[in-house]
């Protein structure tokens, strides 16, 4: 079976190998990691014929620039980031040949903010508790191949089966404002009337501080000098800081933390907010 | 008495009274061993006094979960099963603990104190956070107690022991960090090429003892050659 290399002459802006995480050591302290929008990711697997679990390229904001040396099969999904192969443009969500020697490139932001690239295939990529994504500590210890610099290779060893995907797969149009639907946290009667009223009435603006452990988002009136008990968090608890910002967990987030949570994003709007870039605007609603 | 309520759509959040002591911590730790095994649970998060337990809500639901979680509770008190004692080693000196003036000054006790006081008592581990397998160990010896740094490093390294507040943990591995250093174990606590990686568990029992430079030297020498592993430090 053909052996293909992805070499980055490029890197972009942060390049990760991500795939659905590693669940079930977080009563160690591991970080569930893994694709923040996962409803893209799956979806480029699915295009190229992989299993859902196959580990993707997550391209943040600023993409790479990638020679293929073999012939393949991608697909790109999740944000525009106007992607070109041999300099033409190509379209998101669809399934793309590349021929050997190709070289697929980004360019203007268009819309969203990470996108998956699949390419079909077995990836032999290191793993670290069942996970081929980047770990938030000790990378180039536990997950070498994931953090990917100018220079990077990747080897996958693709096979010539022809591909049953599914063609219509729906695409996602992201915008600068999104509405997640919310339910109280452990912590939501810790907030006055007067405060959560305010959460649910206003947008709220995403900070610079935005990554993948998580947003901090501008919220007025929330300040607080409530202590508790450090307590488990997950990727979609929202904490208010004692200063009164916001912070939406993601999937890079520790495992526990001691600001109050008011409300945890319900699991299916959690994908969009991966998609939001700083200054982009957020309103909470009750699910 | 345990609290279950819902922790977003697909998680719960077990409360038990709000309260940092071991009596409650160890019903924690064994309600958390077993709750973790139910049939849909992804993942759980054990803490000090509360468990989080995600699960898939295609193979459980939140009813059937805090029907199975009540019932174990009920007859959990006879199943708890001790953790382990290690005694770790650490090099107190100011090359491997750079804080230890400051604590020093803050604490208006000697270096030497601080060793006599930080080795004095045997801690408990009450969580496993921040960074994988970083244990937060208690109760510290108030004497001890001391702020944060001001100004959290950028990195801290692996061994580091450190104190924040009325805690004293472990880094496992390099990582940012604000807690006050004041030593450093050669005993890895994570080694990334073990398929269990991780030396410490919560409900542990830790009891430090002071090493020279040299000594230090020696057993990070002898974990590299695989002549001494983790489990040479049990009491």
């Amino acid at each position: 079976m053909p052996e293909l290399q992805l070499k980055f002459m490029k890197a972009g802006m942060q390049t990760l190998v991500q795939d659905l995480g590693r669940s079930g050591h977080q009563q160690q302290g591991v970080p569930i990691s893994g694709v923040l929008d996962r409803q893209s990711a799956k979806a480029a697997n699915e295009i190229v014929g992989n299993s859902v679990d196959t580990p993707v390229i997550e391209i943040t904001v600023i993409g790479p620039e990638i020679h293929f040396d073999q012939s393949c099969k991608i697909a790109i999904t999740g944000a525009n980031i106007s992607p070109r192969l041999n300099n033409e443009p190509i379209a998101n969500h669809r399934l793309q040949n590349v021929r050997a020697g190709s070289i697929l490139s980004f360019g203007k932001m268009i819309s969203g903010c990470r996108a998956y690239l699949a390419v079909a295939g077995k990836w032999n990529v290191n793993k670290w508790l069942g996970s081929a994504s980047a770990s938030t500590i000790s990378p180039e210890l536990l997950t070498p191949d994931s953090v990917i610099t100018k220079g990077s290779t990747i080897s996958i060893t693709t096979n010539d089966q022809s591909i049953h995907s599914t063609t219509s797969i729906h695409q996602t149009v992201f915008t600068n404002i999104v509405r997640l639907r919310v339910i109280p946290g452990p912590e939501f009667e810790w907030f006055t009337k007067v405060a959560i009223a305010r959460f649910f009435s206003t947008g709220h603006i995403i900070s610079q501080a935005a990554n993948r452990m998580g947003y901090q988002i501008k919220t007025s009136g929330m300040e607080h000098q409530k202590e508790m008990i450090s307590s488990g968090i997950i990727p979609g608890t929202i904490q208010i800081t004692p200063d009164g910002r916001a912070i939406v967990l993601l999937a890079d987030a520790q495992t526990t933390g001691g600001y109050p949570r008011i409300a945890n994003i319900i699991d299916d709007d959690l994908d969009k907010m991966a998609q939001m870039k700083p200054g982009g605007e957020v309103w909470f609603s009750l699910a | 008495m345990i609290k279950i309520m819902p922790y977003g759509d697909h998680a719960l959040l077990v409360q038990f009274s709000q309260e940092i002591n071991v009596e409650i911590h160890r019903k924690v730790k064994a309600l958390s061993e077993l709750a973790g095994k139910l049939k849909g649970v992804q993942y759980y998060i054990p803490a000090y006094c509360s468990i989080t337990i995600v699960f898939d809500p295609s193979l459980t639901s939140y009813s059937l979960l805090e029907k199975e979680i009540q019932e174990m509770d009920l007859k959990n008190d006879s199943e708890i099963i001790p953790g382990k004692h290690f005694r770790i080693p650490v090099c107190y000196e100011e090359e491997f603990g750079p804080d230890i003036s400051e604590v020093a000054e803050f604490t208006r006790l000697s270096p030497k104190e601080i060793v006599e006081h930080h080795t004095s008592v045997s801690y408990h581990v009450f969580m496993i956070g921040f960074i994988p397998g970083f244990p937060y160990l208690g109760k510290l010896p108030n004497i001890l107690s001391c702020k944060r740094k001001d100004h959290p490093r950028k990195e801290v390294a692996a061994g580091s022991v450190g104190l924040a507040g009325k805690q004293t943990g472990i880094y496992p591995a390099k990582a940012p960090g604000g807690w006050q250093l004041i030593g450093r174990t050669p005993v890895p606590l994570f080694q990334a090429k073990n398929k269990y990686p991780f030396l410490i568990q919560m409900g542990d029992l830790i009891t430090f003892y002071s090493i020279s430079g040299e000594e230090y030297h020696t057993i990070e020498k002898k974990f590299e050659l695989g002549e001494l592993k983790g489990k040479d430090f049990y009491a």
